[in-house]
């Protein structure tokens, strides 16, 4: 588990770079990762648009070097767990990279809100994309 | 029976085989265990049946460490004690809290849990709860709505309250206690002197004083201080006429080692929409019987080298918002409040007071109540003010730790982490534990919980009382109260001193027998 520091000067770049293992998952998995699917995070359920929007913004101005959708979303693919060249493999829903990145300590606070890391590239997609 | 010592002769003195000094909640629950007895106890009250200033003023201090609730408005000195406005939060100590946790110094009572278990388990009558059943399986069984949040409880678990009507002890209790044929209640009794033998081995009387200047003594063969955690700590310490030190202060321990519960609101939750209902952490004052809070695991607590804590879930609407204890609750509200129920609850509650919940929230602000570390430094001194019986008033240096502030951050990010693991939905911290300065907010606040000025310790070095909650060096002086805890835990305080109360009530008919 980290420790308290770790936890909030988590930086983007610092979670980018936590729990890398590898490339994308198999081409036909990638349907669930398209752009349109990962700039809708679950979030928008429980925080709702304006305060997801506000999310993003903000992460993008803490991580200005994935600050753009086509840098958002090759780091979001990156952090899947398994690599390519063993393609039958089930790639983790995008619902299962958000819990895993709780369990595993991947969380940023942003705006005060305790975030898994992949949840938070999402809300910055989404903030870039439904502006 | 009941006399009011100002009816008294001046100079008389007053006789029994026991003598319990403050009818408060500790108070009255040991003298109601020896109606019918062949013994005759003395139950010796401050203050009357009623609020009265001139009472109240004698609890007025001076507060030196840390900000903190005016002290003659943080307690109430008549009979029954502050139960006059408690608000019935009931829960057990954990098993954690009773140990040696080498994280957290001079930690570890001499008792451990399972040994106060028969005795919280009539101490729940006592506070007009339900049956001696703290887990969340056993109130879901009887209320199937009642569904905790789908954590891990290896990280974090549903940790049960009960909620007493509130008893209020005054007048629950003045009947049966007033019809007692051996138990002698004097009111408006204050004990200004714990009068020690000569060789300062066993205490001879107390000077007892009225506000309208009469001066009687009560002799008995055993006393017990019930005084609250601060008046125990001043009247030990201002007994200090053979010993400049004061009383069962041979090792500068009486008065240190102050407690109180950090509570104060730390972040909010935002449910998922799909998450269980919360009905289960939800309370209405005066309605909801039991509901859940939010506590870490033991096993957390050992990994993270932190105290215990738990969090209330307290609806509100989006943006609201979130008042410390002492924020919201005003000296002028309690009054206010005090006087609402005095008339029957009749007309609109006092403006103030905590709105009932919005139907259907699912926005909550979590509000925290941490133990707080035992600390040699945070005390009640003697100050040099004196009251109206020429006694010392209490100097609180209330003082917290990096322990304390620690333990309050890293509980916000596991609670964060787990919340947000298992789907429930999403915790926002508030700005002050972004932070990483270590300095509390301006909103930071107990909860009226004063505890561990006479700690329990089997070792006169490391404690004021042993485990029986005599007093180490004097034969025949117990203390019941908060005031015994070597350590607070996470929980309301009431319950737990009960217990040990009737333990202690126990113990003393052995004696006596």
């Amino acid at each position: 588990m980290m420790n308290r520091r770790q936890f909030l000067g988590l930086s983007a770049t610092s979670a980018l770079v936590a729990g890398l293992t590898g490339g994308a998952c198999g081409a036909g998995a990638n349907a669930a990762f398209d752009l349109d699917a990962l700039a809708r995070p679950d979030l928008l359920s429980i925080l709702g648009a304006d305060a997801v929007r506000a999310i993003g913004l903000r992460y993008r101005r803490l991580v200005p070097r994935e600050n753009q959708v086509q840098a958002l979303h090759a780091t979001i693919l990156a952090t899947r767990p398994w690599p390519s060249r063993v393609p039958w493999l089930v790639c983790p829903s995008i619902a299962d990279m958000v819990q895993d990145d709780f369990a595993a300590g991947r969380t940023i606070v942003v705006q005060g809100w305790v975030l898994s890391a992949t949840e938070a590239r999402q809300s910055a997609l989404f903030s870039l994309l439904s502006a | 029976m009941h006399i009011d010592a100002r009816t008294l002769p001046n100079g008389s003195v007053l006789e029994a085989d026991l003598c319990i000094v403050g009818a408060g909640a500790a108070g009255i629950s040991m003298a109601l265990e020896w109606i019918g007895s062949h013994h005759k106890v003395l139950l010796l009250e401050g203050g009357g049946f009623e609020y009265e200033l001139a009472m109240q003023d004698l609890y007025r201090g001076e507060i030196v460490g840390l900000p903190y609730y005016p002290l003659q408005a943080a307690r109430l000195h008549y009979f029954g004690g502050t139960t006059g406005h408690w608000a019935g939060f009931c829960s057990t100590l954990d098993p954690i809290d009773f140990e040696n946790r080498e994280w957290v110094p001079h930690s570890g009572w001499p008792i451990r849990r399972e040994e106060l278990d028969p005795f919280y388990a009539r101490a729940q009558p006592l506070l007009e709860l339900g049956p001696y059943e703290y887990a969340a399986a056993d109130w879901q069984r009887r209320d199937p709505t009642l569904v905790p949040l789908p954590l891990d409880p290896r990280v974090v678990w549903t940790k049960m309250w009960q909620f007493s009507r509130p008893t209020r002890f005054g007048s629950r209790y003045r009947d049966p206690v007033v019809a007692a044929p051996n138990v002698h209640l004097y009111t408006h009794a204050n004990v200004c002197e714990l009068e020690a033998n000569e060789s300062v081995t066993g205490i001879e009387g107390l000077r007892v004083r009225t506000l309208d200047g009469k001066e009687h003594r009560a002799r008995a063969r055993y006393y017990v201080l019930a005084c609250c955690s601060i008046q125990n700590a001043r009247l030990l310490l201002a007994s200090n006429r053979r010993t400049p030190a004061g009383l069962g202060n041979a090792h500068d321990l009486v008065g240190r080692f102050f407690m109180e519960h950090i509570e104060m609101p730390g972040g909010h939750l935002a449910l998922a929409p799909d998450a269980v209902n919360p009905q289960m952490y939800a309370m209405e004052f005066g309605v909801t019987k039991a509901r859940g809070e939010l506590a870490l695991s033991a096993a957390v607590q050992r990994e993270r080298r932190i105290l215990n804590g738990t969090v209330s879930l307290e609806a509100a609407a989006p943006g609201e918002e979130a008042k410390s204890t002492f924020q919201w609750a005003t000296p002028e509200l309690l009054a206010a409040f005090r006087a609402w129920e005095a008339h029957g609850r009749a007309g609109p509650p006092p403006a103030g007071l905590p709105e009932p919940p919005p139907a259907g929230s699912r926005f909550f602000h979590l509000v925290t109540r941490q133990e707080q570390a035992p600390n040699p430094d945070s005390r009640v001194l003697l100050g040099a003010e004196r009251d109206a019986f020429d006694m010392p008033r209490a100097k609180l240096d209330w003082r917290l730790t990096q322990l304390d502030w620690r333990s309050f951050h890293v509980f916000y990010e596991v609670m964060g982490r787990e919340l947000g693991r298992s789907g429930a939905g999403r915790v926002q911290l508030l700005d002050w534990v972004r932070r990483e300065d270590g300095t509390w907010p301006s909103t930071l606040s107990g909860g009226w919980h004063h505890m561990g000025t006479t700690r329990m310790h089997e070792n006169p070095r490391f404690g004021v009382v042993d485990a029986t909650c005599r007093v180490h060096g004097l034969a025949n002086l117990y203390v019941a109260g908060a005031s015994v805890y070597p350590t607070g835990g996470a929980v309301n305080p009431t319950l737990t001193l009960i217990a040990l109360s009737l333990r202690l009530s126990d113990h003393l008919k052995r004696t006596l027998a």
